[in-house]
């Protein structure tokens, strides 16, 4: 039976033709949205053409000083990221490597991470106003809860075997953290920051819609009210665009760094 | 130090498992089971599968804790694990963001005896001596799992341990690895002339390797017998000696003791499905 095959059960495939067939995907959508939006299957005013989305992007780029709004975006998106992982990352380890930090945060964690972020944004806006702080609090609350579970998860799957071998070779419950449970579960640590990234994504753009005069959200926000459909959908392009050449990156540190997987 | 004191005493240990549930009650896996080991003896402890020899190792390795009895290692009290108690257990642990040379080398990463440069030298003495040179610098993940047992048991050695401690380390191996590595086993041993403890239910890998068989009960674990296996295969153990009469005598004798028990594990299976 041949595997090498893209129709096989299972089967493996050339990187040419995954790369191929990725972006005929895209070719594909794109077409359909210019044909329902040619033949006006849709109005335009509210399916533009995508050509006339990109002409917006270029427009908000160079007249609107839109480039600044997508810095500040991405300030607020890895400044409360790196916050959450900073704090997250040493916390998970602490549950995963002492039952009374376990049992002590993990019920009440797994609470918090149920809380609906979009409902907590006006208490965080009573909070904290509507500066960075507000936005860079609504981003934490999204990810920090959930993050800290997902590392707790990943060091606790690093083998028993690891652990106790490093007791054998002399080591002391804090070089083996450090040492071995750190370094064997990075490359899965790697993967939960890169879903945790996105995320944040999601909740600077509903941050920035309720409460902000920067950014991409807020620029989105005030296109609607003139209704400039190609300009709001630029604004949401745009953030699909950078979360995908983010999640690429990743994935190319991930290949590049961990070649021993 | 005790002038009586052997190199390595088990006196009169005990182990329960507390299980979970209600209804169930903690289980028994050894009875004050003692043993003497002098340094750089063979030991091997046989018995059927899931009697407690395992757990009974790993008491001796300080990463289980007895209920009854204690260990002293080369004199001292054993009251956790620590680098003078080596182990090398069934399952692959070499670290897989590792190369071969860098795993070894991390075996002397918490010694503070030595030196950095000592340090390079044990862990390049100890590739050689598991004969993987060519394989220094592959990933662990890029070689067989009788090279990466190999690895393990260098890390190990390089740790400078007083006991090996080993837990079926060929458990997973093809028959040709595994009689290949039982064989570089002894070896290495020679050489090092270090005590090991060697945990199987493999009758005749442990007729091969020991100097000593200590065989266990099913659960929970006695030692029934022990077999003084240097006395009836004298000299160098090569390939051929599972050839021999005596080797051929001994593993027949030793199966038959492992028949018997494997035999009331059963029974004692089945008059319990009959109580219930």
């Amino acid at each position: 039976m041949n595997r090498r095959s893209l129709f096989a059960y299972r089967g493996t495939s050339s990187g040419r033709s995954d790369l191929l067939l990725g972006a005929c995907a895209f070719i594909g959508f794109i077409t359909m949205w210019s044909l329902l939006s040619h033949f006006e299957v849709v109005p335009q005013r509210f399916l533009p053409l995508p050509w006339k989305v990109v002409e917006a992007l270029w427009y908000m780029l160079t007249e609107r000083n839109f480039i600044e709004d997508i810095w500040i975006s991405v300030a607020r998106v890895w400044g409360a990221f790196l916050l959450s992982a900073v704090m997250a990352i040493p916390l998970g380890l602490l549950m995963s490597d002492y039952r009374i930090f376990g049992t002590l945060f993990e019920p009440i964690i797994d609470f918090i991470r149920y809380l609906p972020v979009p409902a907590l944004v006006p208490l965080l806006i009573i909070w904290f106003g509507i500066g960075e702080s507000s936005k860079i609090a609504v981003l934490w609350m999204g990810t920090f809860f959930q993050l800290v579970l997902l590392i707790t998860d990943d060091a606790k799957r690093v083998p028993r075997e690891f652990i106790e071998i490093g007791y054998t070779l002399g080591a002391r419950p804090s070089q083996i953290t450090r040492n071995i449970v750190l370094r064997a579960m990075l490359p899965s640590m790697v993967d939960s920051l890169r879903i945790t990234l996105g995320w944040c994504w999601t909740w600077i753009i509903v941050a920035e819609i309720v409460a902000a005069n920067s950014g991409i959200g807020h620029v989105i926000w005030s296109m609607r009210r003139f209704v400039k459909t190609p300009e709001v959908m630029a604004g949401i392009l745009t953030v699909g665009i950078i979360g995908l050449v983010t999640d690429q990156a990743i994935r190319w540190f991930h290949r590049r760094y961990f070649r021993y997987l | 130090m005790d002038q009586d004191m052997p190199f390595l005493r088990v006196d009169g240990v005990s182990k329960t498992f507390e299980t979970e549930g209600p209804s169930q009650a903690p289980i028994q896996v050894i009875d004050n089971v003692s043993m003497d080991l002098s340094a750089g003896e063979f030991a091997v402890y046989l018995g059927p599968s899931g009697c407690g020899k395992t757990t009974l190792m790993r008491i001796v390795g300080g990463l289980e804790t007895a209920n009854a009895g204690e260990i002293f290692l080369a004199g001292r009290k054993v009251t956790g694990p620590d680098r003078q108690k080596g182990m090398v257990f069934q399952a692959y642990t070499s670290f897989p963001w590792l190369t071969v040379l860098d795993n070894i080398r991390f075996g002397t990463k918490y010694r503070d005896d030595i030196g950095g440069a000592e340090k390079d030298e044990i862990a390049r003495h100890y590739l050689e001596l598991v004969g993987l040179q060519e394989f220094a610098d592959f990933y662990v993940n890029r070689i067989s799992g009788g090279m990466r047992q190999r690895v393990a048991i260098a890390r190990t050695l390089a740790a400078g341990p007083d006991i090996l401690l080993m837990d079926e380390p060929f458990g997973a191996l093809d028959a040709q690895t595994r009689e290949f590595l039982q064989y570089q086993l002894l070896e290495i041993s020679r050489v090092e002339k270090k005590a090991v403890i060697f945990v199987t239910h493999d009758v005749e890998e442990a007729v091969f390797l020991a100097d000593r068989i200590f065989m266990f009960s099913a659960r929970p674990a006695t030692i029934i017998e022990v077999i003084e296996v240097a006395q009836h295969i004298e000299g160098k153990r090569t390939i051929t000696t599972k050839e021999t009469e005596a080797f051929f005598h001994l593993r027949n004798h030793v199966r038959d003791l492992m028949r018997s028990q494997a035999k009331d594990l059963a029974d004692a299976e089945k008059s319990r499905e009959i109580e219930e």
